[in-house]
């Protein structure tokens, strides 16, 4: 990916993650909700945003979206990299999405350093 | 015809029972007044299934909903399963503690406590002695904890002059944010004692006209979808479009109303699938028996209920030569049911022809300085 990344964007090799108690609700032709119990609050989703959500799953890179998405879709347009970034980057301003804490192993804290 | 993949919203009576016997009941003697009630593992099975169809909300009543002593229990099913909640009640039996622990789900949308007077006289005239402060009390535990909370109020022959000291108590006295108002209708008890309970011409006018002034003086904090204010407005806007001569209204001259199945399904306490708690007649299946999304889906009772919108109201003999057929949505078809054995039927008890030929007055200069 030769992309010029604007310092506000995600950077596209993150693996961002749906949170999982946020309920997508497939609604017809291909729209759908996502519902935030916890909140309230429901968002609409196009067909596109319903593909970006299914696959936000800690183990795919918004690069890899972008690829899957592109070879699905025809005639997506040049700057759906854009919008890809800005949609997945409001969802994790939303608390709709996240990323998977990495867990530290305090055994491997140097010898002599304060625990 | 688009359908959704599966209802946004589930109707459930968790209970058949209720410690109040209320003189309009619109549960006791219908078809959702049955004996038994679902076990709690029925019920948590069943929420696992809401979840999996991604509803969004369940409204709980009954009956009582606070006889129950799972309640707990199944307030944290529906947590799990990532839905929120509502809880219609009576109100008497609400306690800090369950209070509290409503608070701490996060996931309530609204308690609905039903209060019918600003005193004891009017609330309790149907309801029971001594049920206004145990009412009022549970209403303010649930405000004490935080609980969003608001009232219904319907209004009936005994409270139709007290609605001013009604808002008065609930928006100003108790600081609701709003309430909503329907009227007593032929359902359940209230069939057995119409003459007693149901407002009269006179009385409809009234509340209508009170109603409406109401509205205007609470900046719309009084809310209805059935009843007197909600007539008011319907009937204004249709009175209005006629005056103005208007061809149509959007959507209107057919059997239109409710939208409800487009959206919403209900569950008896016996746990009989049903369109609507007012419809509890028409079963369309059992839960843990038969598969929701498939009943949502398939079921020709429901899709034929979604159909009748199809139904032209110059198709019925009752509506001819009626003026106001393309302005009217036929209204609630359980209520029709209720009083005609059919649903594919104009409501009679809507009708603004027949309100208007029985000396009923709409308050249209008022209504429409404030539409």
């Amino acid at each position: 990916m030769h992309r010029h990344v604007r310092k506000e964007d995600l950077p596209m090799e993150d693996k961002p993650v749906a949170n999982p108690m946020v309920v997508l609700r497939e609604e017809f032709d291909d729209w759908a909700i996502l519902f935030d119990p916890d909140t309230a609050q429901a968002y609409g989703l196009n067909p596109v945003g319903v593909f970006v959500w299914k696959r936000l799953d800690g183990n795919h890179t918004l690069s890899e979206i972008l690829q899957e998405l592109r070879a699905t879709c025809e005639d997506s347009p040049a700057e759906a990299n854009d919008h890809m970034n800005n949609f997945v980057k409001k969802l994790v301003e939303k608390g709709l999405a996240g990323y998977e804490i990495t867990k530290v192993d305090h055994l491997q804290i140097p010898h002599g350093e304060p625990g | 015809m688009k359908l959704m993949a599966a209802p946004r919203f589930v109707d459930i009576d968790i209970i058949s029972k209720c410690n109040l016997k209320c003189l309009y009941c619109a549960h006791f003697t219908s078809a959702g007044d049955v004996e038994s009630d679902l076990p709690t593992d029925a019920w948590l099975n069943f929420f696992e299934e809401l979840g999996r169809c991604a509803v969004m909300i369940a409204s709980l009543g009954g009956g009582e909903p606070f006889l129950r002593k799972d309640l707990k229990e199944l307030l944290l099913g529906i947590v799990k399963n990532r839905m929120r909640f509502a809880i219609l009640s009576n109100g008497t039996l609400i306690t800090e503690e369950i209070a509290a622990f409503i608070k701490a789900t996060g996931r309530c949308n609204y308690v609905q406590v039903s209060i019918d007077g600003s005193g004891p006289l009017a609330h309790e005239v149907y309801r029971g002695e001594g049920n206004f402060e145990r009412t009022m009390n549970g209403l303010r535990v649930l405000q004490k904890y935080g609980v969003p909370v608001t009232a219904r109020v319907t209004i009936h022959r005994h409270n139709v002059h007290d609605l001013e000291g009604i808002a008065r108590l609930l928006l100003e006295d108790t600081g609701l944010p709003s309430f909503s108002t329907n009227a007593a209708s032929y359902m359940g008890l209230c069939r057995q004692n119409t003459e007693e309970v149901q407002l009269t011409v006179d009385e409809r006018t009234l509340a209508m006209e009170t109603l409406l002034k109401l509205g205007k003086k609470y900046n719309g904090r009084i809310t209805a979808n059935a009843g007197p204010l909600a007539e008011a407005r319907m009937w204004t806007e249709m009175e209005r479009a006629r005056r103005e001569g208007k061809e149509s209204l959007p959507g209107r001259g057919y059997l239109r109303s409710c939208g409800g199945v487009f959206s919403k399904i209900a569950v008896r306490a016996d746990g009989v699938i049903v369109p609507c708690i007012q419809m509890g007649h028409i079963d369309l299946g059992q839960v843990e028996e038969d598969n929701l999304r498939d009943v949502w889906q398939n079921h020709a009772a429901l899709n034929c209920l979604r159909q009748r919108q199809g139904i032209h109201l110059g198709d019925f003999e009752f509506c001819a030569g009626c003026v106001y057929i393309p302005f009217c949505s036929g209204n609630c078809p359980a209520l029709a049911y209720n009083l005609l054995g059919k649903e594919n039927h104009p409501s009679p008890d809507a009708c603004l022809r027949r309100f208007l030929a029985e000396g009923g007055r709409l308050p249209m200069e008022q209504a429409l300085a404030l539409l």
